[in-house]
């Protein structure tokens, strides 16, 4: 007994034996066919019985274990079919002697033997023996399956015959001692007299009989006879017996419980059937229910229901099956010799388990299955492995039968072999990988959170790729090597991935150009494994078009600036919100133009020790057509994140989304889709494509900046300038624009945009000749265009901004009013430099040369055509210029003098010349004033005053700057550097205070001075006699809004001796006919007030009438009652 | 044959060695293995795996039967452990093929059979599982020296104590391989004597 049937269950311990041999010429393939319509036959019956017996057929069994018949019936071979094939007699007596050797070598326990001969079917063969049966060909073989039917009923009669033998000795009569081999010199020589001796046979026999009847369908039988000899040989101390009749009891136990599990699916392939067998069958449906032993009640094998409960009562329950062979087992452990039996005793009682679901207990037995020790050949240790693999597996170990299934997988390729089986080893391999927590066919399940036991993994991989590469599957090594690689990444020390990475490279080299899905065995296909940690890529972003290529969607009804529709009623709602964002975050607020290189930005990192290269990557789209631009790339070792572009041209217009990328590291392709990337942050995937645009570049007279603008002020700018001008000069500058594109502009617009980032200081003003511009388009490729800018500075022409303001609104109000109440001056007591005729201001040196001024503008170009015109689209080009002002000339000082006329007003201007140049400053009433460099002068220019009213439309600042303009249309201020011919304007607009203005303004209420019927306004000269009276006459409109007064009015002659002396003691000289002063009420508004009176000198001479006026309330500035001084000249003879 | 299982209690004094300590996730990889003949360190991976089959066994039996009140400690997973899994180049074949890299295979072979019995049975693996089944697994040099249950439940619970100690630390990231120097101290004075 040296070879262990590993496939053994329980169950086969009700079986007869039948082993089917081929004999002679038969091919393969036909004795395969004919042996399986032979098996198919499983039970054999009696006519008269409902009874049935199983039969297990073998093609190969050794003829030693034949001798241990005696020991378990079921190992006796007790029939004999022999398959053969004879093309002639003389081959057919050869056929004939090897099949009667054969019958010798299995011995005499042959119960039945037969012999089936294929190919004589014409001939007449003599019929002389009647166990061979001629079967005419292959096709025919039904009536094969009635003649093993027929045979296997014999073989049963023949069991029947022999139970009934056994069953019917005595206990008195002289038994034979059965025994196993090995036993045989034991017994030698014994007193066969003793007791002892008596009962060992006593007890072997019921442990046959009990196997007979367990044979022949008699369970209960069976498991009485198997008590009694387990009670006779335990008294006795024979343990390979007891050990036997032990595992007989649990067999017919674990029958009686679970039936036949594993032939009643055979049998229903079976033609005939008996009642018993569909109840059998029926029964043996709920096999995977643990049955308990006492619910067994009508529906059993027998019809006899006390036979029924006596087998019950003697059957065992489950937990003691696993007792009976855990002590069986034990048994059979005390002989050497019994290894193959205590070994198939476990397997089977590992069966036994599996079915009951107790799976530690069986993962004791299969322990100890494991130490048993067995001398087995190479092949038989393979299937050893295997087989222990297999069962443990059936108990859910699968970590353990992964273990021998690989050492399995060892065994195929011992270095002892001559002649290693690869192919079986990668077989066996493959299937270690479920224990292992391996897919091969799902990648990306390990790329999450890495499942099971990375050391073994890792191990198990290896032994793949090499046994595939050495079965001669060099795609098979290259794919499990790349899912090593891509897989255990993160477990392979800085070594191992060089290792790995190298040996992939050489075996990729080898075998080029697998992409496609490897079908390893049916059921198991494998798509090519993408490489996508090699590089990692962090994140993808598809980039916008430079700003000069972005397509700009042309104005048209529906603005782009409500993305939202109505579609909720309400202003604000979280939801709504949220669904913008995601909106947002699913939507590129960009899009690429058909025919231009678009570019998508990757953040790529290199988790190897060593620089990667990278072949071939490019992008994978979906969408419209997208011809991709591969790249190759080199990462530095352990490189941190590290940006590439990857750029492609779309050819046609429509969406357009970035599915993956694909590369070629180490000679391996792979195709990485974003979807399979978790770790890879995708902002939006799909762009918009629009149709084809035109392309322009701009060029300028200007030289390039160097860089100082921020470039984000303004938004994107592509070309930039730098022009240098003095304040108020104007340049013109040289705009080149070509089409270097392929399509046609077909319309262009103009735009300049400032940044007024200096406040209201000041701007410069760009214009163009929107004419000439209209008539240069449509350009064809190619073309050029010029075009003519004429930029002009205007910026302030004060000295600063914050310290003037101030000093001018105090200089405003002091310097000439004369009208100026004492008590403001008081208050002021610094004003006094500024007094008529005084120097110019001493501050302006302290302020020092003034900065250059800048100003940002840009211009932007509007342009489109082609296909992308239609569908609405326009390029814009930007020209960023910066405009660079020195300050010119400057205004230090500007100041209102009222001229004699009330209607005119002198402007007293201090200006400054900042230049190194001489300039010349030159206004329109005016002679021209020449300045040096950084000189100060002072001109005074006479004005019409402003008959603006206060109580005009638009917001007084308006209104001022307007007045201010007005002004300055007045002055007409130009300067001209006389050294270089430069020009340019001197605006005093910003420079006039609001006082200055207010004092430039013509009085809102009016005042009528009628001096002897002449209506004086200043610097008229009224002639009168002496002792003339001159009627004087004062009317007061008030064209204010509000009531005005009451106001106090004092006419007072006096004279003046031009030394800035005055003589106002002049009661004796002149004399007032009626009321020198008066007293106006209120008045209304547009009321009017009169004063008569008259005045009479008395003396000839140049007199003066000084008008005083004296405002009650202080509600109007002083300037308003200014009133003129009328100059009386009085002759000696009245006039 | 079953009597290492429940038998091998005699009494002796002597101290209990750890050979290798291992600390498994709930998802069933490994946190932290340490053996201590460094070298064979395989052999260890193989067996505390295969013991993870016995582990979720014991654990889906109890989670049946019992709720919540688990005993944390499983007592022993497998009386011995019985395979010397050494390295065999595979480059002993005279390749017919241009040699592939050598890369090393690791066979199953000549295991510890019965005729060469018990006395060969040097180590046995003790399970632990805490609960948030993270798995402890000791395997225990008893050749010669026969241990009591308490020591190895002393064991685990410092074992426990020391992998609480790691969870605790903010800066561990849960289900990262465990690196700390204490809890290397922890093992290291477990393998060596108790």
């Amino acid at each position: 007994m040296t070879e262990p049937d590993y496939t053994q269950s329980a169950e086969d311990h009700q079986c007869l034996l039948v082993v089917v041999k081929p004999l002679g010429s038969i091919s393969k393939s036909n004795f395969s066919c004919v042996f399986n319509k032979i098996s198919s036959v499983e039970q054999a019956t009696l006519q008269d019985s409902h009874r049935a017996t199983w039969i297990r057929y073998k093609q190969y069994y050794p003829p030693e274990n034949n001798d241990w018949g005696d020991f378990q019936a079921h190992r006796r071979v007790v029939g004999l079919i022999a398959v053969a094939e004879a093309r002639g007699t003389q081959e057919l007596a050869l056929i004939f002697e090897s099949f009667d050797g054969l019958r010798g070598e299995y011995g005499t326990c042959l119960y039945n033997w037969r012999m089936f001969v294929f190919g004589l079917t014409g001939e007449v063969v003599e019929q002389n023996r009647t166990d061979v049966d001629f079967v005419g060909d292959y096709e025919r073989l039904d009536g094969l399956t009635r003649t093993v039917e027929e045979f296997t009923s014999s073989l049963f009669i023949v069991l029947e015959s022999k139970r009934l033998d056994r069953a019917s000795e005595k206990a008195g009569d002289k038994m034979p001692l059965l025994c196993v081999p090995f036993e045989k010199k034991d017994f030698v020589g014994l007193d066969t007299d003793s007791r002892n001796y008596r009962k060992r046979c006593q007890g072997r026999m019921r442990k046959h009989v009990g196997d007979l009847n367990l044979q022949a369908g008699l369970l209960h039988e069976a498991l009485v006879n198997y008590h009694i000899a387990v009670e006779t040989l335990r008294s006795i101390n024979d343990f390979l017996w007891l050990a036997a009749a032990l595992e007989g009891l649990c067999v017919a136990s674990v029958v009686s419980h679970y039936g036949t599990t594993c032939m009643t699916t055979k049998a229903r392939h079976q033609g005939a059937s008996t009642q018993a067998e569909r109840e059998q069958r029926s029964r043996t449906g709920t096999q995977e229910v643990l049955i308990d032993p006492g619910s067994l009640t009508t529906n059993g094998i027998g019809g006899d229901p006390s036979l029924e409960i006596g087998r019950a009562k003697n059957c065992l329950s489950p937990d003691d099956i696993v007792e009976k062979y855990r002590e069986a087992i034990s048994f059979y452990a005390k002989y050497r010799q019994a290894a193959v039996i205590e070994l198939e005793a476990c397997i089977k009682a590992v069966r036994v388990l599996a079915l009951q679901k107790k799976r530690s207990e069986a993962a004791d037995f299969l322990q100890n299955a494991i130490y048993i020790h067995v001398d087995v050949t190479e092949d038989e240790r393979i299937q050893r492995y295997s087989v222990l693999s297999e069962l443990y597996e059936r108990i859910g170990f699968r970590r353990k039968a992964a273990f021998f299934k690989r050492i399995s997988a060892m065994q195929c390729v011992r270095a002892a072999l001559p002649e290693p089986g690869w192919k079986a080893c990668y077989e066996l391999l493959l299937d270690t990988l479920q224990g292992y927590n391996i897919s091969l066919d799902n990648p990306q399940s390990s790329t999450e959170s890495h499942h099971g036991w990375p050391a073994v993994q890792l191990r198990i991989l290896h032994e793949l790729v090499y046994s595939a590469q050495r079965m001669g599957n060099p795609a098979l090594s290259v794919h499990h090597l790349t899912f090593l690689l891509h897989s255990m990444l993160d477990f392979l020390s800085e070594q191992e991935k060089k290792e790995v990475s190298q040996t992939l490279e050489r075996y990729a080299a080898s075998c080029r150009g697998h992409s496609t899905t490897l079908e390893i065995r049916e059921s198991l296909k494998v798509q090519p494994i993408a490489l996508s940690k090699l590089p990692i890529v962090r994140s993808m972003k598809l980039i916008n078009l430079p700003p000069n290529l972005r397509p700009v969607k042309l104005k048209s009804g529906d603005g782009l600036s409500t993305p939202i529709s109505s579609s909720s009623p309400f202003i604000y709602s979280p939801i709504v919100v949220q669904q913008r964002r995601e909106q947002r975050a699913n939507q590129i607020d960009f899009q690429w133009v058909q025919g231009d290189v678009c570019e998508v930005q990757l953040m790529v990192y290199n988790p190897m020790p060593f620089e990667l290269r990278v072949e071939n990557m490019g992008l994978l789209t979906s969408g419209v057509e997208f011809e991709s631009l591969p790249a190759a790339l080199s990462l530095p070792a352990e490189s941190g994140l590290y940006p590439v572009t990857l750029v492609g041209v779309p050819k046609i217009p429509g969406p357009i989304t970035i599915a993956g990328y694909h590369t070629e590291v180490f000679g391996i392709p792979s195709r990485c889709m974003l979807q399979n990337l978790p770790h890879c942050k995708v902002m939006c995937s799909t762009v918009e494509v629009v149709p084809a645009l035109p392309l322009t570049q701009l060029t300028t007279s200007l030289p390039r900046c160097s860089g100082l603008i921020a470039p984000s002020t303004l938004g994107d700018v592509c070309c930039n300038a730098v022009v240098r001008l003095f304040n108020g000069e104007t340049q013109e500058v040289s705009v080149q624009l070509e089409n270097i594109g392929k399509q046609p502009v077909e319309s262009v617009e103009l735009e300049v945009t400032y940044n007024h980032q200096q406040g209201d200081s000041g701007t410069c003003g760009m214009t163009w000749d929107t004419q000439e511009l209209q008539k240069l388009i449509p350009m064809q490729p190619g073309s050029l265009v010029d075009l003519t800018l004429s930029i002009h500075a205007n910026f302030d022409f004060s000295n600063t901004d914050g310290s003037l303001a101030d000093t001018q609104d105090e200089m405003s109000t002091a310097p000439g009013t004369p009208f100026s109440s004492p008590a403001r001056r008081v208050t002021r007591p610094h004003k006094e430099y500024h007094t008529p005729g005084g120097t110019p201001p001493e501050q302006n040196g302290r302020l020092g040369p003034s900065p250059l001024k800048i100003q940002e503008a840009v211009l932007l170009v509007h342009y489109t055509g082609g296909p992308g015109a239609t569908a609405g689209y326009s390029r814009r080009l930007s020209l960023s210029i910066l405009i660079e002002v020195e300050p010119s000339v400057v205004f230090t000082n500007l100041t209102a003098v009222p001229a004699t006329s009330s209607q005119r007003c002198h402007l007293v201007i201090d200006v400054q010349n900042q230049m190194e140049h001489e300039v010349q400053l030159q206004s329109i009433h005016n002679d021209d004033l020449l300045l040096r460099p950084h000189e100060n002068k002072r001109m005074a220019a006479q004005l019409h005053r402003l008959n603006g009213s206060t109580d005009g439309t638009g917001s007084p600042r308006g209104l001022q700057r307007a007045e201010a303009e007005a002004v300055c249309r007045q002055l007409g201020l130009r300067w001209l550097i006389l050294s270089n011919g430069r020009k340019g304007e001197a605006s005093v607009a910003r420079v006039v205070s609001p006082a200055v203005l207010e004092q430039l303004r013509l009085a809102p209420l009016q005042w009528d001075v009628e001096v002897g019927g002449l209506t004086c306004i200043g610097e008229e000269l009224v002639s009168t006699g002496v002792g003339k009276p001159l009627a004087v006459t004062i009317r007061l409109t008030n064209g204010t809004a509000v009531p005005a007064g009451p106001f106090c009015l004092e006419l007072r002659p006096f004279l003046d001796f031009h030394n800035g002396l005055q003589d106002c003691a002049l009661k004796s000289v002149a004399v007032f006919l009626g009321s020198n002063s008066s007293h106006l009420p209120q008045i209304q508004p547009a009321g009017v007030a009169t004063f008569h009176c008259s005045c009479l000198f008395l003396f000839p001479g140049d007199f003066l009438l000084d008008i005083q006026f004296q405002d009650g309330t202080g509600q109007f500035p002083a300037s308003w009652l200014c009133l003129p001084t009328v100059h009386v000249h009085v002759s000696e003879q009245p006039a | 044959m079953f009597n290492v299982a429940t038998g091998g209690r005699r009494r002796r004094a002597f101290c209990t060695m750890a050979v290798c300590v291992a600390v498994i996730t709930k998802e069933n990889y490994p946190l932290y293995i340490s053996n201590v003949p460094a070298a064979n360190e395989l052999k260890f991976h193989y067996t505390v795996h295969t013991s993870l089959d016995v582990v979720e066994e014991k654990l889906s039996a109890v989670g049946k039967t019992t709720s919540d009140l688990r005993e944390l400690y499983l007592g022993l997973l497998y009386p011995t452990e019985d395979y010397k899994v050494y390295p065999l180049m595979c480059e002993t074949h005279p390749p017919s093929t241009p040699p592939p890299p050598p890369i090393p295979i690791f066979v199953g072979d000549g295991m510890v059979f019965r005729s060469c019995p018990r006395a060969h049975a040097f180590e046995s693996r003790y399970g632990y599982v805490a609960n948030t089944k993270v798995k402890f697994v000791i395997v225990i040099d008893s050749s010669n020296t026969s241990f009591r249950d308490n020591e190895i439940r002393s064991m685990f619970r410092k074992l426990h104590t020391a992998y609480t100690d790691v969870m605790c630390n903010p800066f561990y990231t849960p289900g990262d391989p465990i690196q700390s120097k204490t809890f290397d101290d922890v093992i290291s004075s477990m393998m060596q004597v108790c």
